[in-house]
């Protein structure tokens, strides 16, 4: 079993010619790092005041948005989601074909917000930042079987149809 | 089927982003993720480490696209982005190299005789590769790998071309007594 | 074979101007997918839902195509769990239940002490295992509410439990908890928690 060591090498380079399996979610990584304006504040609010903003917020929704129950017929959630530094956020999901374009959202002194009528089902979506970054919804369950690489989140609307 | 669409140049590409369409910018981490990924793995020796790197390398490069005077010449410009970073990690990953991740009970394990054959090889291949030098190891995935040119390695590396062959030539030397050892094991 | 079904892809994806938003390799196969479930019962917008998000997230096609794939097994999965007369919302709920490590008897059982529509129960299940639940006391907590709580009942129970772990509260022993705390009538008459199900293998 005499190689000549040239061999040797060869089958070497050609092992390590194979493809190397790198993680799909880091092409998503690397926009979402370059999205960041280098003078945005960081991406993770402090919670004291998500919270203060959502209580106030409470008072203004016209329904818990995540959960409607005993539901026939569409009903209007309205989705909100805190981004002072954004130019521009989007709500996607399994309601509005994941398309950005269709439910952009409004702003007033950083918080965005829209409503979209729901039938009873149960829906993944997250919200499009400056058209780059996907962001879950904090104050709603996640939807953990993910494969795209991306933080989705759930809505859940009950009550009979389809 | 169908018409294939022309992908547009990179210099196209360099030339949408620097006019606001990050976007693009998407379109050429798609481009070269798994060709630079796979030289920053095989680099570092650490999967995690070799992501990070090269997450790293394409944001520095998005930052300092101004800096890339040859639009047409993005993807080598990059890989010199990810040559250097890759010495830094390897510095550190050196201290705590995570290796040698098939143990015996995954050749064990195997049903196929070829597959723990694979198995082997590639772990065989693997420890060589992480026993060169590291301006050795550099310069041969570079050229016998990434099948760069002496002339855009040294570019790349800084170092001249005559070094480099050197090198090159000591690094396949070393694999060949490595393996040759590991024959004996 | 191949041709017919080439012919039927092109018919569908001339029908549905969403498909566009896909490549053309993958656009095929989706479609192929997509009409292969309908034929056999199952609801085909969870599977366009799901290549639509592939694509606005520009995931290549091979994944898009995986992602459609295993949904559609899982469908079919909740499907038997579940029978043929439930509804494509309390499928998807399903799925996210199954994923989220309910067992199809889970599944099973919950149709037999609870009046569809199902979706609301599931959807906690999954909503739990989400917040860190493990999937068992979730699927025995939502089981144990089933027979009686209105699915605003349900939701206010998540809700409550959520809150719980947020302040603290073991995700485990959070649902024992609120159970016995707000709902000790329903829990001695509705079928117990029963003893906890060994995790399904899913492809």
């Amino acid at each position: 079993m005499f190689e000549r060591e040239d061999d040797v090498v060869e089958r070497v380079i050609q092992q390590l010619r194979r493809p190397v399996t790198i993680d799909p979610g880091l092409d998503a990584r690397v926009m979402r790092e370059i999205a960041d304006a280098p003078r945005a504040k960081p991406r993770v609010w402090p919670l004291w005041s998500l919270l203060a903003t959502a209580a106030v917020l409470g008072t203004l929704l016209i329904t818990h948005p995540w959960t409607r129950a005993d539901q026939s017929g569409p009903a209007a959630f309205q989705f909100v989601f805190v981004a002072p530094q954004a130019a521009s956020v989007s709500l996607v999901g399994d309601f509005n074909d994941w398309d950005p374009n269709r439910s952009p959202m409004q702003t007033a002194q950083g918080v965005w917000a829209t409503v979209v009528n729901l039938t009873p089902g149960r829906y993944r979506y997250a919200f499009l930042v400056n058209g780059v970054e996907w962001r879950a919804d904090p104050g709603a369950p996640s939807a953990k079987d993910d494969e795209f690489g991306t933080p989705s989140s759930v809505v859940t609307v009950g009550g009979s149809g389809s | 089927m169908g018409i294939d669409k022309v992908e547009p140049s990179d210099a196209e590409l360099v030339r949408r982003v620097r006019t606001g369409d990050i976007g693009a910018y998407g379109a050429l981490v798609s481009r070269y993720r798994d060709r630079l990924g796979r030289y920053a793995v095989h680099m570092i020796g650490d999967h995690e480490d070799a992501e990070e790197a090269l997450q790293d390398s394409f944001v520095r490069a998005y930052r300092s696209l101004a800096r890339c005077y040859d639009p047409a010449r993005f993807g080598a410009w990059l890989y010199g982005i990810l040559v250097n970073r890759c010495r830094t990690t390897g510095a550190r990953a050196a201290r705590r190299r995570r290796m040698f991740v098939h143990d015996a009970d995954a050749l064990n394990g195997a049903t196929h005789a070829d597959q723990a054959d694979r198995v082997e090889w590639t772990d065989t291949v693997d420890r060589a590769l992480a026993r060169l030098a590291p301006e050795y190891r550099e310069a041969f995935l570079l050229k016998h790998v990434e099948d760069l040119e002496y002339v855009q390695i040294a570019e790349l590396t800084g170092a001249g071309i005559s070094a480099l062959k050197m090198r090159v030539k000591r690094a396949r030397e070393q694999l060949q007594q490595y393996l040759r050892e590991a024959e004996h094991v | 074979m191949i041709i017919v079904a080439l012919v039927l892809a092109a018919q569908v994806a001339v029908q549905d101007p969403r498909f566009e938003r896909l490549d053309p390799d993958t656009r095929l196969a989706v479609v192929a997918m997509i009409d292969s479930a309908r034929g056999d019962g199952l609801p085909v917008e969870p599977l366009i839902q799901r290549a639509l998000e592939g694509a606005t997230k520009g995931a290549a096609g091979a994944r898009i195509v995986a992602a459609v794939r295993r949904l559609t097994v899982d469908l079919g999965t909740a499907r038997t769990a579940l029978g043929t007369n439930a509804s494509g919302p309390e499928l998807e709920a399903g799925v996210a239940a199954l994923r989220a490590g309910a067992t199809p008897q889970i599944l099973t059982r919950l149709r037999t002490v609870r009046r569809p529509p199902l979706t609301m129960a599931l959807s906690v299940v999954a909503d739990l295992v989400a917040s860190g639940v493990p999937a068992d006391s979730a699927a025995a907590a939502v089981l144990a509410l089933a027979p009686k709580a209105r699915d605003a009942d349900l939701v206010e129970f998540r809700r409550a439990v959520e809150r719980d772990i947020a302040l603290g509260a073991p995700p485990g022993a959070a649902t024992s908890v609120r159970l016995n705390a707000g709902a000790s009538d329903v829990y001695s008459q509705g079928a117990g928690p029963g003893a906890p199900q060994p995790r399904a293998h899913r492809p």
